[in-house]
């Protein structure tokens, strides 16, 4: 969450307004294009706004290599061919909210009511020259909420990190990559926790499983969740809200048994 | 020491005089009268195993060089030459063996005379050259200065050439040429007293007619009886890969003024290669694997034409998964076609249409004998060596190998002639006083400099070619980046390019 938000405040359009557009700039390739020059290439490379970053790093290789996942899949290819776009337009989030409890659907609806966003949040990839790979790069964000459903990963900090490190072992795209250093930020505890129950679950996963940027989500919304995991081959992740509580209760059940022993 | 008799040695020499650590005397000769079983008309100066493009060449040039041209020759091949010599072309149709040959390989022609024999307007030279990375899209560009108007190759129907290597023999007469026979057995002759046979190889050919040779040479193509009758090794490998050929029309009109352009594309699974024909018309050869290369041969016409042009257009994993197809392969290409981004200029012409037939495929392997000559025999074109068809080379080589065999001979009579004995034809009418004649001479006729003139040039070629072949097979990054870079230095060097462009010419 910390990275997506991160991402919003930079609004990556307002960089360059103004000072670079001096430069010849070829006419764009796609609606909501901004075709860049050598120049700003490299300096949007050089800066550290995660959202931005993402999509330089991702452009030529990694986003190559996730559409080339995409164009080795009968379903990555359909999607490629129907280019979907998910935003509060094509998705129905009343209809969805309707759906019973465990759909795909449904509990999408529940994460992002949760979150507070809409599926409008995510924003316009714009650098990215060749249209099919903007929008694999677009598909690409707009699927990341899905995951949350998919994987039953709470928004908590941990659980993002959790969910960037099974992204990053699926897709090998760097940028989810690079947001793993925001485990350094957590507590102590967290961090063991991240190391040793989430980071061995989303590898294992991430690698094992199909992938799930090949997944037709709009296709999915009626299927269970548990059904859709077990079709791609994910375990579901350990509850971190109940080891959380479990740990608190250990914490205060230790802390209790200091007290009552008392100083002998 | 004017004694001389042939010998069996170990080394290539097919010649060597008698010395005094021989000390074979007529008295053992005498002795063996009894068993002599050969006539003299079944002796030859030059056998030649092999009616295809190179055995033909070499009998065509023993017979137009007016040093070789008395020697007797006769040249054996299984199949029925009747086809290729009555050959007669049809007009809009080409046959699916072409081969490019380098300007090197078609001086020769000419200089044998056999190139006026070739239909020349079936043949198509091109001046340019489009080789790219499959992977990262990196390209290499080899255009000679059109005003030069420098040719790169001519592409050449197998058939056009055999036609006019068989025509060119029948304007020279002289070759025995004993087609639809095969050649069973191979052995070595018997000293019958009056000639010592020992060294001579005998060949046996359907019938049970046996040719006794002063000098067998192997043009009997990959599966060398001749090679395998020498003892000599061939080693090397099989790529897994089948060359899948097809004659292809292109979209019509579509290059009107525009210099013929060769193109090459290294796919993961191999090269594909759409080489100019005449007109509209072009010639594929694609190295794929043998299932990939299964199913091209049983796709539609349209389908098949889809393919070729994915080939050259689509990500290789779009052709992956494409190939994977079992119906709608040319509805995708389009939809792909439309999406994908690639450079139309630098990308051959649309193929609508293949040739019926026309479609076939063969395996792909690397072999290079570990030598070419042994006592008596010599093995040219791909009894000696097979290349991988990347660099069309495979029939230059031959070609580059006759070149080399025939100076060879033609040193070692003109050596016969320096002793000083004014009969240089000593085996036109072949007698056994004619063939102690030569002997008498003191003539060294030894094949080492044949040897050694091709073997390492073309060593180096096979290892070339097979290296590009493994270093365009991979996908991984690090490769990947590597070459490219490689390949885009390369490019930009114009010495070096026209360097590479003058040793894939075949020029000297
Ligand atoms: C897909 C593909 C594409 C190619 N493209 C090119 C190209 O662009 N340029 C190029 O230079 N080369 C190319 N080549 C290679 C070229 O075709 C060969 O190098 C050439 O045909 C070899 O000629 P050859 O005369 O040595 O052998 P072959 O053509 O194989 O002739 C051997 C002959 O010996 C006969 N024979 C064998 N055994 C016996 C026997 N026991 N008795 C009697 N006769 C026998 C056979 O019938 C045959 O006619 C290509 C090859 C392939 C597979």
């Amino acid at each position: 969450m910390i990275l997506k938000r991160i991402a919003q405040l930079a609004g990556a359009r307002t960089l360059f307004n103004g000072s670079f557009s001096a430069l010849a700039r070829p006419p764009p390739n796609y609606e909501g294009h901004i075709p860049l020059n050598p120049p700003e290439r490299a300096i949007l490379a050089i800066g550290n706004l995660i959202a931005t970053l993402g999509e330089t790093t991702a452009t030529p290789y990694f986003i190559y290599r996730l559409r080339d996942v995409m164009l080795s899949s009968p379903t990555g290819r359909r999607i490629l061919r129907d280019r979907p776009r998910i935003t509060s337009k094509t998705l129905d989030m009343d209809q969805l909210r309707k759906l019973p409890d465990g759909t795909v659907g449904r509990e999408y609806a529940a994460w992002l009511d949760k979150e507070g966003v809409s599926p409008d949040t995510r924003s316009q990839v714009r650098y990215i020259d060749d249209p099919e790979c903007a929008y694999v790069m677009q598909r690409y964000r707009e699927c990341h909420d899905f995951y949350h459903a998919l994987t039953g990963l709470p928004v908590i900090v941990e659980g993002e990190i959790a969910l960037k490190a099974f992204e990053f072992a699926n897709t090998l795209i760097p940028m989810t990559g690079l947001s793993m250093f925001a485990a350094v930020r957590l507590k102590r505890g967290e961090q063991k926790r991240i190391l040793t129950t989430y980071f061995p679950w989303a590898v294992r996963n991430g690698l094992l499983s199909k992938e799930v940027i090949n997944i037709y989500w709009e296709e999915e919304l009626e299927t269970s969740v548990e059904a859709l995991r077990e079709r791609i081959g994910l375990e579901k992740p350990p509850d971190l809200r109940k080891i959380r509580k479990e740990e608190r209760a250990r914490k205060k059940a230790e802390i209790a048994a200091r007290e009552t022993l008392g100083p002998s | 020491m004017n004694s001389l008799r042939y010998l069996r040695q170990g080394s290539a020499a097919v010649f060597i005089p008698l010395s005094s650590k021989f000390p074979v005397g007529p008295q053992l000769l005498l002795r063996k009268r009894y068993y002599a079983t050969v006539t003299n008309a079944d002796l030859y100066d030059v056998v030649v195993v092999g009616g295809g493009p190179a055995g033909l060449s070499l009998a065509t040039s023993l017979r137009s060089s007016s040093v070789t041209a008395g020697l007797r020759v006769a040249l054996v091949e299984g199949l029925d030459l009747a086809h290729a010599r009555n050959w007669k072309s049809e007009p809009e149709t080409y046959s699916n063996r072409v081969s490019s040959l380098t300007p090197g390989s078609v001086g020769f022609l000419t200089d044998i005379g056999a190139w006026k024999h070739v239909q020349r307007d079936r043949v198509q030279a091109y001046h340019g050259m489009q080789v790219w990375d499959g992977v990262s899209g990196s390209r290499i560009e080899f255009n000679w200065n059109s005003s030069a108007s420098e040719t790169i190759a001519y592409m050449t129907e197998n058939s056009n050439l055999v036609h006019g290597l068989l025509s060119r023999i029948s304007e020279l007469g002289g070759v025995e040429i004993i087609d639809k026979t095969r050649v069973e057995s191979i052995s070595f002759g018997e000293d019958n007293g009056e000639l010592d046979l020992r060294t001579w190889p005998v060949v046996e050919i359907t019938g049970g007619r046996k040719l006794v040779a002063r000098l067998l040479v192997g043009a009997d193509g990959a599966n060398s009886p001749v090679r395998t009758f020498a003892g000599i090794e061939s080693r090397g490998w099989d790529y897994e890969r089948h060359g899948v050929v097809a004659t292809v029309k292109l979209e019509e009109g579509s290059r009107v003024g525009v210099e013929k352009t060769a193109y090459q594309r290294f796919l993961p699974t191999g090269p594909v290669a759409l080489l100019p024909l005449p007109g509209d018309f072009a010639t594929l050869v694609w190295s794929t694997t043998p299932q990939v290369a299964a199913k091209l041969k049983t796709l539609a016409p349209d389908e098949f034409s889809a393919m070729v042009n994915a080939a050259f257009r689509l990500s290789h994993v779009d052709i992956d998964y494409i190939k994977g197809l079992s119906e709608g392969i040319a509805g995708e290409v389009q939809w792909r076609e439309r999406v994908s981004q690639f450079d139309y200029t630098r990308v051959p012409a649309r193929v609508v249409g293949v040739q019926d037939k026309s479609v076939a495929s063969f395996p792909l392997k690397m072999r290079h004998a570990d030598s070419y000559i042994a006592e008596r025999i010599a093995l040219v074109g791909d009894a000696a060596h097979t290349v991988h068809p990347l660099a069309g080379q495979g029939l230059n080589q031959g070609i580059g190998d006759i070149q080399s065999l025939i100076e060879t001979l033609e040193a070692a009579v003109q050596h016969g002639q320096d002793i000083g004995n004014s009969s240089l034809l000593p085996f036109v009418t072949p007698n056994i006083s004619n063939i102690f004649s030569l002997a008498n001479q003191g003539s060294i006729l030894s094949l080492e400099p044949y040897y050694s003139a091709q073997y390492f040039k073309n060593d180096l070629m096979l290892g070339v070619v097979d290296k590009l072949h493994k270093l365009y097979s991979t996908t991984s990054a690090p490769v990947v980046a590597l070459r490219s870079l490689g390949l885009s230095v390369v490019n930009t060097m114009g010495g070096l390019k026209s360097l590479i462009m003058k040793q894939a010419a075949g020029r000297r």
